[in-house]
Formats: C-alpha cells, structure tokens, sequence
C-alpha cells in the first residue's frame, strides 16, 4: 500500500464524511429528538404513525409506487420486446425518442400535461369544440394522472431494463426451449422472460422508489397525501409549528430509509441470482426476428402512441414558451418572445446561477470521481469497497433528504447554508454517483496491461495516468461530465431546501413562477429552455460518445 | 555469471500460493523459459522479476543489484523491456509513438531517438508502417509493435509474458524463430512465459518447468524431453506411457532394473537419476509412444516384448497412431509406417529397454 494511495484514500474519506456522513447523520439524529424537551426518543415515529392522516400518506405512496410499476411494466414488456427483437426501420429514432424522458426533468413532462391535459387544456377544449363531450373531463387531476405521468416519466427505465436483459439472454436458451415444443407465447413466458428477471429488477427498483421521492408532481396536480409531498409541505411551510415540521423529519427519514432498503435488497437479489452463462451472448444484437405484416403495423402504432406522449412535452412547452395568454384556447394565438426577453434580460441570475452551481459541481466531481474511480478499479487499498458502496448508495438517496439534512447540519455548527457554495456542494454530493459509475466502467474496460507497459517503458505512475490512461478514458469520462452536467443542472429536490434569495437556479425559477400561479408562460419558457440545453448536451454526448442512442442509455447504465 | 538471481520468492494472493519460495538463476545472454499449465505461477514470477507484483518474502537481483529487500525498485526504473501477452500496444498513439515513448522519458536527442527508431523498426520488419495507428495492424504486426517498443531502450532484461498465444498457429511457429534469432543476436538475458511446450522447446537455452508454485525442473530442452525429473515433466511435455509397478529386481553395477507390472513379471527398465530407487518401491514404468517398436509377427523371443489388442488405429498423416491394450493397461503406440492389422485384432509390441525409464 503505498503512501500515495493511502493520503488519496484518506482525503476521499474526509469529503465522504463531511458532505454525506455528516449531514445525513444529523438528519437520522433530528428525527429521534423530541419537540419541546431536550430529550430522545422513538416519540416522533410512533407518533408518526399513530396518526392516520400520516399512515394513510404511507399508503397512498405505495399504492402509488405499486400502480406505476404496474402501469410501466404492462407498457414497458411490449415495448423493449419490439424494440429488442424486432427488425424493422426508424428502430434507432423510436428507441431515442421513448427513451427521452430520462434526461427530461420530471416536472417539465408535469407542466406539458397540465397545459395539454388539464381542465381547459388542449385536449378538453378541442373535444368540447367537436362536440364530442359538453364538460371538460378530468384527464389528470388524481390518482389516475399521477400515475400516468410518473409512468410516463419512469418507462425509460424499465425498457432499457428489460431489453437489456432481451439482448443478452443467450438464443441458444430460447432455441432450446424451441426444440423441446415450446413456441411463441409458451417460450415468452416460461424462458424469455424468467432469464431477465435480474436485469428488470434493477429497472424495477428505480420505478417503485420515485414515488418515495418525487414530492413536486403530486403538488403540481394537487395531490398532497403522499409522503415525499408532506414532508416537502411540513418542512417548507412551517418550519416554525415543531410538531409538523418533526413529522415532516420524519417523513423524509422513512421515505429514505424504504428507499435505502430496496435498493440494497434488490442489489443483494440480483447479485444472487446472476443466470450463469447469460452474457454469453453469439451476436452483439442478440435474437432479431423479422415481424409479419400485422405485427410490424401493430407495433409501429404502438411505438408511434408511445413517442407521441413523450413528444408532446417539447411541443407543448414550446408553444407555451413562444406564447402569451394562451388560456381557454387549445392552441395559442399570441405569439412572442417575451418570455425569453424576461428569462434573458431581465433576470439572468437564474441562468447564470445554474450554470455557476453545476459547473463548480462538476469540477468537484471531477476531482473526486477520478482518484475514487482509480483507488476502487487500480488498487486493492482497505476501505475501497466501503468507499464505492457509500458512493452508491447516493443513487437511492431522495434528493429531499440531503437538501433537508444539509439544512439541518450546516445550520447552526458548521454555517456553510448561509453561503452560496452550498448549492453546488448539495448539488456535487447529490449527483456523485453518476460521474464515479462512468469514470469506473471506463476503467474497467481500460487493460490494465496498457498501463504496466509504460511503467516498463521508464514512466512513473502520475506520467503513466497522464499519457496513457486519461487519454483512453476521456471518452467515458467526458460522457459522464456531461451526464453529471445535465443532472445537476435539473436538480430541484435537494436546492428547493438550500437557496436563498439570489441564489435561485432554473429550476427553482420554474417552481417559483408556477407556485406564485402569476406566469406560467415564463415557467413554461423556462422549462423549455431547459430541454434545449439539455438536448445540446445530449448532441454533445452523442458526438463524443458515437451516436444518439448511447447519449439517451447512457444514464441508464448504471 | 547469474545476470538475474531469484531467492527465495514468495507471492500468495489472499490464500492462494502462487510462487513457493522458489529459487533461479538467468545467465548473461541466455534465454530461459518458464513453462508450466495456467496457475502453474510462471507468470507471477516473470511479474515480479518486471516489478508489476510485490512478493511476500524473497528477493530478485538483476545485474547484482537487489530489486526489493534493498528498496523496492518501481519497474519503471528497472530498466527492463516487456511484452505482454495481449501486446498492450496503446491505440491512440501511432506506432511510431508507441515505440519512442520509452525513448523519449530518457534525456535522449530527437535526432539519436530518430535514429534509434528507425533501426529497431527494420530489425522487426515494420519500416514504412509508423504512422498507422495499431487498430489498422494485423496482429501479427502488433505484436512486432510490442516487440520493438520493449527493444527500443536497449533493456538489460528482456520479458516475454506468453506473447504468441494470440496469434494464429502459422504465424506463431514462424514468430518463435524470429524472436530467438533477434533477441540472440541483440545477446539480450531474457525470461520467456508460455504454456507451450513446443514453443518452449524452440525458443530455449533452459525451460523451467513449474507446477503449483514450485520449480519441478530445470534443464536445456533435450534433458527434459530425455530425462524428466517426474510423472508430471514427462506428461507435460511431449507424451508418455505410463505402466504402475514396483521395483523387483536391481542388478548390482548396471544401470538396469526390472518391474513388476500388471501384465508382467519382470519388465526391463533402464534407472535415471531417481535417488531412492529401492526395491519393491512403487514406480511408473515409463516409454513415449515413438519409442515402441510394433511387429505384425513375434520377431524373437526376448525381454519387454508384449502380445497386445488394437483398440483405436489412427492414420495422421506422417504417422500412424495406435492405442494398443496389453492386459488391462492401454499403451499408446506412434510408429512411421503402416501395419496391416485392424482394430481389434493382435500385434506385437517391443517396450525398448533402453528407452524405458522409471518415474514417480
């Protein structure tokens, strides 16, 4: 173990323990406090749910959870089928498109619907118009619209899940079960898709864990009675009432920990249940039929219905974004810039303060993600497994709960949450595991042979990673500084709870201008804008990294 | 004049032995070659001699000089040339950057490095290709690439970690030459790792053979082949017979003895340098199969001549190959000329004395 290592390890330990141990610590130990005393205790927790209105939060959010896993699971098996094992043309553009929604910020798809499909929205106003129907109906408002948009939102995921482990099943097992008389739907269901069980349960997880965490959706259609919601509300609002905002704590702590839980039991069951020989795939594709005439036109209505619902949140919020007063009417008719000039001129701060928080993030990322990625694939230094597992871990952490953490912990103590660095500090810590996953899985593909040599040739390690390993990396780790980019510059979860005035970022802006119900144009535009830039890195992705489709499943490969 | 002295290494990862306190000596010039099947270590200690692994216990000694017990020497300051097994040819450099980067680390003119270039890429016979980047090589042409970057420094030390197992087999019969006759010429100490024995066999002024960790021989190609130390040298490299039995009879002041084997009393063997050679010890008697000699008819009556079945007959071409059953043991037989009889039908076989030997 050589010293060099051993001082990289340790300061990596040190931010660790700083900007994720600390604050969520604080978090966990805030939740046990009881209000008004200087005593501990379980009180909050039963308290919590001894009360029904908080038990039936707990509820309503996993019926939630259950019901779009449902919902994108029905959607989701068709769709990767076709997209996976059918041979047909526009393959690539469909694939792009469906699988948009990962890099789209959840609440952009939101305010689309509730354009398009709210009350007087779009749709309503052009059936009323037609006749077809005399009161608007409610395509959104509840349950039902939650669960479509969330669904929306989250299909990625399990597609990509699910066509992975279609691609990667081995034909000979499905040509086995051929050959033994099991044809058509019999194979599906008794091979095909036992063998991708592992592979969709990691989508799976994804999927049911949102609605644990995403408290923005439900408050835009106004639907509160869900636990990410609550604790936004309880925490944001009233800070000052002790007894709601410990519920609120509370709340957070229990989303995180159903969070925690399921991930670390699906990544327990999906190392467990490994199908040995599956990777050996014969082709790199896979199993690739050609559909019949029916079955191609079926599919492609369906990939075409699929694609359009994703399509029309950029539309939507385009028309939105080039329009004033567009109430009462399904298309607007004012058009004009203005909503730019407003973003642009006269308050570029958010703009600015976007770009200013999720650059220096992305610089702090850089510098950790690296020399983490390094110790966790070069080195068999102790401690590194701990070090990736925390790291990973972040993925399933509710951005809520490092906002509110961070809240808690660099308050009184340590005061950073009175200077702005805090936001990309959050913003740095929130998004980690992203830029460490892609710097690791270059460096797993990077031979370690390549690296021996020029240490046999006569140069030292640093010279080594500078000539021959950083240039053979660059490739992934651009990927994954322009995917870290992109997250942190959607991030709302965890800066709602840290901004002050003058430090709004975009999205924040977004929320703001939707909350005050004054402009929805300017939020629209901003949300607009949002996808633009979004969509130029993804183009920037997609040249560095060969192709469209790798830009768009990039972060899905986890 | 050892050039590289091994003592006593030792290298264990987690549980696992992977070099056993083994002991070698690499003479100036010569061409050693560590061969053993995988895991057998050989590659764990031709990657402690580059500085690419750090041994528990033990200490290398390159020109005199000790690598680890007097400070670890990192392998960039050992002044050594490689060539690994999958070349490691780095892809975003073109091949003549791939060579000089070693060059280049030296405070070395560009006109000497040049130069120096130049002449390593016609000893290899890559001139006129140094601008193509190594993914439009051939393998073969990569593997010169690696070749030539371990030559360009003039390395005291030249390692070879298995680097013609990727090519495909006519290429890799005529690199074996090729990388003997340069590296001889250039008068380069170097360690050689493979699983082949044939390439081994080729490439050598030593083979050491390896098993488990441990050195199980050490000798020039022929006195391998001709006298293995043990059951597994002889089954290594090459083939043989072997026929379990135990010591009978030692005639006093011959170098012969005879063995009780399951389908005779007394068959002639000649003794090697087996020291505990003891009566009624348990022993393999021992002939590779091209040195039994097949008879359609009983030529003489006389000692090792044995009445057997054919149970497979095969025609390879140059030879034919047979596996003959004589009680219950099955011998394989490889003779040049052709027999008339079929499987299943008896031959004659006479175990040659001479060439007989006995093996544990």
């Amino acid at each position: 173990m050589s010293r060099g290592n051993l001082f990289l390890t340790s300061s990596l330990w040190l931010i660790i323990a700083f900007l994720v141990i600390y604050p969520l610590s604080i978090l966990v130990l805030e939740s046990f406090k009881i209000a008004g005393s200087t005593g501990w205790g379980i009180h909050n927790f039963l308290e919590f749910f001894q009360d029904t209105y908080y038990l039936k939060t707990f509820g309503n959010t996993l019926v939630l959870s259950s019901l779009v896993l449902l919902a994108t699971t029905l959607f989701g098996i068709p769709l990767s089928y076709i997209l996976a094992r059918y041979r047909q043309r526009g393959k690539t553009f469909f694939t792009a498109l469906i699988l948009l929604p990962i890099v789209l910020p959840a609440y952009a798809g939101v305010f689309a619907f509730v354009i398009f499909l709210g009350k007087f929205g779009t749709l309503n106003l052009l059936l009323m118009d037609a006749g077809l129907i005399q009161k608007p109906i409610n395509w959104i408002y509840g349950l039902h619209g939650l669960v479509f948009i969330q669904s929306l939102h989250l299909l990625p995921f399990i597609v990509l899940s699910l066509s992975a482990g279609f691609t990667t099943i081995d034909p000979s097992f499905e040509e086995a079960a051929e050959v033994e008389g099991a044809s058509g739907f019999r194979r599906f269901i008794t091979v095909t898709l036992p063998l991708c069980t592992p592979t969709y349960l990691a989508g799976a997880v994804i999927v049911f864990l949102w609605p644990f965490t995403d408290w923005l959706t439900p408050l835009i259609l106004g639907q509160i009675d869900f636990l990410p919601s609550v604790a936004y509300i309880n925490i944001a609002y009233h800070f000052t009432d002790m007894h709601r905002k410990y519920m609120g704590i509370v709340a957070v702590v229990i989303s995180s920990l159903v969070c925690i839980m399921l991930f670390l039991l699906a990544r327990w069951w999906v190392e467990r249940k490994k199908y040995t020989g599956l990777s050996k795939g014969t082709t790199s594709e896979g199993r690739v039929i050609e559909p019949g005439a029916t079955i191609k036109f079926l599919s492609y209505l369906y990939m075409l219905f699929l694609a359009a619902l994703v399509l029309l949140i950029p539309i939507v919020l385009g028309l939105a974004a080039f329009s004033r007063r567009w109430v009462f009417e399904p298309f607007p008719t004012y058009w004009t810039l203005d909503n730019f000039r407003v973003i642009l001129m006269e308050t570029p701060l958010l703009l600015q303060n976007s770009f200013v928080f999720s650059g220096l993030a992305l610089i702090f990322g850089i510098a950790f993600g690296l020399p983490a990625a390094y110790l966790i694939v070069r080195t068999r230094i102790r401690g590194k497994d701990a070090l990736d597992f925390v790291i990973t871990l972040m993925l399933a952490f509710p951005g809520m709960a490092v906002g509110v953490s961070y809240l808690l912990a660099f308050w009184k103590g340590i005061p950073l949450a009175t200077h702005w660095i805090i936001m990309p500090l959050a913003l740095f810590a929130r998004r980690l595991p992203y830029f460490l996953r892609m710097a690791h899985s270059s460096y797993l593909q990077l031979d370690i042979s390549l690296e021996e040599a020029s240490e046999v040739s006569g140069a030292g390690k640093f010279r080594t990673f500078l000539n021959i390993s950083l240039p053979l990396l660059i490739k992934g780790v651009l990927v994954g500084v322009v995917m870290f980019f992109i997250m942190a510059f959607q991030e709302i979860s965890t800066a709602i709870f840290l901004y002050r005035g003058g430090w709004e970022t975009l999205p924040i802006g977004i929320f703001l201008n939707w909350h005050r119900g004054m402009e929805f144009g300017i939020a629209a535009a901003m949300a607009f804008l949002m996808i633009v830039i979004t969509f130029i890195l993804l183009l920037i992705i997609a040249r560095i990294g060969g192709g469209i489709l790798k830009a768009a499943w990039g972060p899905g490969v986890r | 004049m050892a050039f590289i002295e091994i003592q006593n290494l030792f290298k264990r990862y987690r549980k696992v032995v992977a070099v056993n306190h083994i002991r070698l000596e690499v003479k100036q010039g010569e061409m050693l070659t560590l061969l053993g099947p995988s895991g057998c270590g050989k590659t764990t200690t031709l990657r402690c001699i580059a500085g690419l692994e750090r041994p528990e216990e033990g200490d290398i000694l390159i020109d005199g000089k000790s690598m680890i017990l007097g400070g670890f020497v990192q392998p960039s300051k050992r002044g050594i040339g490689m060539v690994f097994q999958n070349y490691a040819v780095w892809p975003h450099m073109k091949v003549y950057n791939n060579i000089i980067y070693g060059l280049k680390l030296q405070k070395i003119s560009k006109q000497k490095i040049r130069e120096r270039a130049q002449q390593v890429l016609e000893l290899v016979g890559l001139a006129g290709l140094e601008d193509r980047y190594p993914g439009q090589l051939s393998g073969g042409q990569q593997q010169r690439v690696a070749l030539a970057r371990a030559l360009v420094r003039n390395p005291k030390v030249l390692l070879l970690d298995e680097p013609l197992s990727n090519l495909d087999a006519k290429l890799r019969e005529k690199m074996r030459f090729e990388i003997k006759s340069l590296v001889k010429r250039m008068g380069i100490t170097s360690v050689y790792v493979t699983h082949d024995q044939a390439e081994a066999m080729v490439i050598s002024d030593r083979i050491v053979v390896m098993n488990s960790g441990n050195i199980v021989q050490i000798g020039t190609p022929l006195a391998i082949y001709e006298a293995p130390a043990n059951r597994f040298v002889a089954d290594f490299i090459g083939t043989m017979n072997f026929i379990s039995g135990e010591i009978v009879d030692m005639p006093r002041d011959s170098d012969t003895v005879y063995v009780r084997t399951e389908f005779c009393e007394k068959m002639r063997c000649r003794t090697n340098v087996i020291a505990d050679t003891t009566l009624g010890a348990k022993v393999n008697a021992s002939i590779r199969p091209e040195d039994v000699e097949a008879f359609t008819e009983a030529p003489h009556a006389g000692e090792n001549l044995f009445k057997g079945v054919i149970a497979h007959k095969a025609y390879l071409g140059n030879f034919l190959y047979l596996f003959v059953t004589i009680g219950n043991s099955m011998i394989r037989v490889q003779i040049p000329h052709h027999i008339p009889q079929e499987e299943g039908e008896e031959l004659y076989l006479f175990l040659n004395p001479e060439k007989c030997m006995i093996l544990r």
